[in-house]
């Protein structure tokens, strides 16, 4: 018998409104068994996935992240590569200059900071050699 | 173009705003101690709380509704709310500072004695021991609000959120009581004074922290977090662990060993 009753469902995830439920399935919405905090089936039982949720800047790190780069805005520390004239280290940008660090050896007690200029490959004072690679930004 | 993961905030009228009101709350709540005259205060206060809701909710927008908040913008929020409590218990240091001060070497003025001569303080085993329990079980339930969201479980998290949401307002409903049930005012001694401005300070940060938890049950029903994402009630439930430890505090001290 499919009765139809103005219910308030006091179920947490609901927005308290009143709703329409037959009084075959929702009996023990009259009772005060713990039935009624139980949730309709409409009703979102976990958050949505946090790529779905994000947006902006903060969906393309994880997108990014993702597809397999660990260090989407280029700031994180690298090895260095050979590093001679003709196997420059290659410096990821999305700009036409950046500022790269260089930590000559591996006890030195400060960095070498440098500007690194597109297509205008640069030698540390060191002799270790960099170059300015495009990278798209995220 | 911008290819970093800072926010860098957009000019905005709040900070301004907040400044201004600020200082005139103060001269009219002065105003008030003065010629109790308090519908300007309330006024500010209401313009006040205003401009906090309108900067917060531009806050929820920049996060929740444009993605401003990358990782890293995130850990400067973390560090920002650390910095935040770490002053609060400084705030609140000095408050049981005075405390220790008064009660540790009773004045002549006090009897020389602690509580002073004819104070009658609260037992520490009715309404207050109540409290503490209410406040640990508050702290159990957020914890486990926590430990849901991190699972992703939505229905859980909103049921210990408002289990903990009604047991803070349960706090301070009894909290109330004992205020209007107590023997001794805020004039009475400097117990009084002590008792009243660190349990009252205390009290306000409760009921803070109950309007931030359920702040976060609101936006949690709006569907503003992801189980990484939820910066906000992450920070509701530092703010209401620091509000319990400093009622613990409070306890052992005022309540039970200054008896």
């Amino acid at each position: 018998m499919a009765v139809f009753l103005r219910n308030l469902v006091l179920s947490p995830s609901t927005k308290y409104l009143v709703k329409n439920v037959t009084l075959a399935k929702n009996v023990a919405s009259f009772s005060t068994c713990a039935q009624r905090w139980n949730k309709a089936a409409d009703e979102l039982d976990e958050l949505p996935d946090p790529i779905d949720l994000a947006t902006g800047l903060e969906k393309r790190e994880l997108l990014a992240e993702l597809a397999g780069d660990p260090d989407p805005f280029n700031v994180k520390i690298r090895k260095r590569g050979a590093g001679t004239r003709d196997q420059p280290t290659e410096v990821p940008s999305a700009f036409e200059a950046r500022i790269v660090g260089c930590i000559c050896e591996e006890e030195s007690p400060s960095i070498s900071w440098m500007w690194l200029y597109e297509g205008k490959p640069k030698r540390c004072a060191c002799g270790h050699w960099f170059k300015l690679t495009y990278k798209a930004p995220i | 173009m911008k290819n970093h993961q800072f926010h860098l905030v957009d000019p905005s009228p709040w900070p301004i705003i907040i400044s201004f009101v600020i200082l005139n709350y103060t001269i009219m709540t002065l105003m008030f101690f003065n010629t109790k005259l308090y519908t300007p205060m309330t006024i500010s206060l209401t313009f006040i709380i205003w401009t906090m809701f309108t900067w917060w909710r531009d806050i929820k927008r920049e996060s929740t509704y444009q993605g401003n908040h990358t990782s890293s913008v995130m850990v400067s929020m973390k560090y920002g709310m650390i910095l935040f409590i770490t002053s609060e218990v400084l705030f609140f240091i000095s408050f049981f500072w005075s405390f220790f001060h008064h009660s540790l070497a009773p004045t002549c003025e006090l009897g020389l004695m602690w509580p002073p001569k004819d104070i009658h303080s609260f037992n520490p085993l009715h309404i207050p021991l109540m409290n503490t329990i209410i406040l640990l079980s508050s702290g159990i339930s957020v914890t486990w609000a926590h430990a849901s969201m991190c699972v992703n479980n939505l229905n859980t998290t909103l049921k210990s959120l408002l289990i903990t949401i009604f047991l803070g307002i349960y706090f301070s409903i009894l909290q109330f009581y004992e205020y209007i049930s107590s023997p001794f005012s805020i004039s009475d001694s400097v117990y009084g004074s002590t008792f009243f401005l660190t349990t009252g300070f205390h009290g306000m940060h409760v009921i803070i922290g109950t309007l931030f938890l359920i702040h976060v049950f609101f936006r949690m029903k709006n569907i503003d977090f992801s189980f990484t994402h939820h910066l906000g009630m992450e920070m509701s439930i530092w703010y209401w662990h620091f509000v319990d430890v400093v009622w613990l505090f409070l306890y052992m001290t005022i309540y039970w060993w200054g008896k």
